[in-house]
């Protein structure tokens, strides 16, 4: 990184004869290995494949009459890569920027390498962040609501609330990346910006899980208190009290044993035991 | 059945080529299930079946390089053996968590093998060959979405009447209590979930979010935007304050409150 920053400074990463156009950059956003990142994922180099198709025809652009070089820059990138895959087109901008110097002779291959490493893991870290554990989350909750009424707007919702962001990212993410290239990142960490977006999210992911423990869980004790008219059930009661309490319960209890490390699958069956025993028992309805 | 069979398999199919088309998530319950539904004609049942699943399989999801139960099988082959069979939703949802499970297996069993196929596009890119590339992407790709596809179809064509066998041996009672456990499941999802994104800071949202849902009965979507709105006035995101740190705010909390 160090080396990168060193020879660009501040000013443009790429040369005003590029032959990248802004058309080229939004197509490879959309194209088979962008949208097919981890369709051809494996243990062994994971998102690599799609990575490389990605900018396999920028690359073409950048090392045209060279084949060698082309072959070369191709290899360098079909190799181990993973990220959060709307956020995959950005670092696309940024190895294509670093590309054309390395093409230019300004920068050694490895920097790109080097640069696609370290970016890989923070990078992940941010997209998983407000992706999965935010965006997906609040469009779940929102479709699985829809989908308890009966709507079959609810999956339609889903898919746009989580798409819509998703794929503007990628559009936007990988002219961005190309344009500013990796001084972006530096620069957004410096002014915190992106502590305060992940922040904010991280509040929204998480009261949306809260709604959650009250609106997707349904405990409910059958227990009777009382006789004749006066009889009530230990769940209206509960729920005068605090509505919706033991499905919070539930998600306690659950949080604390996978914190115990145990198994998910084991937390399933016995779940279903209880439910079984509690049902057949009166207990539990 | 055979026609059932074919479009169970290709809805499995569809799931699997999610993961060409930007993982926009339509690989997962929440929008398989009511498919399969309606190409089994039961739009109702697999709306109920693909929300309960969601909730369940929430905190199921691939986190950088962790593969967790397979949801597209599960949702899939459940909710179809629920549908023919004339079960209801508690049946779906009983059927899914080992159905997933066992696919889990067959799922990472490929991410195995292909890994031999990966290598493959190290050679074509050296040779400077493009197309040899594509099809090694499109080789690790396609035969996982074709075997699922015809894992689905096969499991439905021969298995329906083992999965009516079983249903019909197990009494009443069981199956109450799998409706009991399949209400309480979604917590554990949450909980996953939870595990992932709580800190010391955060837990306090979580309550103000039940709150907002148990005693006000704020739809999730509500939820959603106060939380926006916090999350910038704590964090100073539009910068209005001056101060740039987003730090302070977070030890007053309960002035919230």
């Amino acid at each position: 990184m160090t080396r990168m920053t060193s020879r660009k400074g501040e000013g443009e990463p790429h040369g005003d004869q590029s032959p990248i156009t802004r058309s080229d950059l939004i197509r490879a956003s959309l194209n088979v290995g962008s949208l097919g990142l981890s369709f051809s994922w494996t243990y062994y180099k994971q998102m690599g494949i799609g990575f490389g198709l990605m900018i396999v025809g920028l690359l073409k652009k950048i090392y045209r009459g060279r084949p060698d070089d082309f072959a070369a820059a191709l290899r360098r990138h079909v190799s181990f890569f993973n990220i959060t895959m709307p956020v995959g087109p950005f670092v696309g901008g940024i190895v294509v920027a670093m590309e054309e110097q390395i093409a230019r002779g300004e920068l050694e291959p490895q920097a790109v390498q080097d640069v696609k490493t370290a970016l890989m893991g923070p990078l992940s870290g941010i997209g998983d962040s407000i992706f999965l554990s935010t965006i997906r989350v609040v469009a779940a909750g929102i479709g699985i609501s829809l989908c308890q009424q009966g709507s079959w707007f609810g999956p339609l919702a889903f898919l746009l609330i989580y798409n819509v962001p998703a794929w503007g990212l990628r559009v936007w993410g990988i002219q961005k990346g190309y344009e500013v290239g990796v001084g972006f990142l530096e620069r957004a960490q410096r002014s915190g910006a992106m502590t305060k977006i992940v922040g904010a999210l991280g509040i929204v992911g998480v009261m949306v899980l809260g709604a959650m423990c009250d609106s997707t869980v349904a405990v409910n004790l059958a227990v009777t208190i009382g006789a004749g008219d006066a009889a009530t059930t230990l769940q209206q009661i509960l729920d005068g009290i605090m509505p919706g309490m033991l499905g919070m319960a539930a998600f306690w209890i659950y949080y604390k044993a996978l914190g115990r490390k145990m198994s998910p699958m084991v937390l399933i069956l016995v779940t279903m035991v209880i439910g079984v025993i509690g049902s057949y028992l009166g207990i539990l309805a | 059945m055979l026609t059932q069979a074919l479009l169970v398999g290709l809805v499995a199919m569809f799931g699997k080529m999610d993961n060409q088309f930007g993982e926009s998530f339509f690989q997962r319950p929440i929008v398989l299930c009511p498919l399969t539904g309606l190409v089994l004609g039961d739009l109702p049942m697999g709306l109920a079946v693909g929300g309960a699943l969601e909730a369940m399989f929430l905190g199921s999801i691939g986190f950088g390089a962790y593969v967790p139960p397979d949801e597209i099988i599960g949702g899939v082959l459940a909710c179809s053996f629920a549908i023919t069979l004339g079960e209801g939703p508690e049946t779906a949802i009983a059927l899914a968590v080992p159905i997933a499970s066992l696919a889990v297996s067959i799922k990472s069993g490929f991410y195995s093998i292909m890994s031999v196929f990966a290598r493959l596009s190290e050679r074509y890119a050296e040779k400077g060959s493009v197309r040899g590339v594509y099809a090694t992407h499109f080789l690790i790709g396609g035969i996982p979405a074709l075997c699922y596809g015809l894992i689905c179809g096969l499991a439905f064509y021969f298995g329906a009447d083992a999965v009516k066998a079983v249903i019909e041996a197990v009494p009443d009672f069981v199956f109450n209590g799998l409706t009991v456990a399949a209400n309480i499941l979604p917590a554990l999802g949450l909980a996953m979930l939870g595990r992932l994104v709580l800190s010391r800071e955060l837990v306090i949202w979580l309550f103000a979010g039940f709150l907002m849902s148990s005693y006000l009965g704020v739809p999730i979507l509500g939820v959603a935007l106060f939380a926006v709105v916090i999350g910038m006035v704590q964090f100073n995101v539009l910068g209005l304050a001056g101060t740039g740190q987003p730090e302070v705010a977070e030890g007053d909390d309960e002035d919230d409150f």
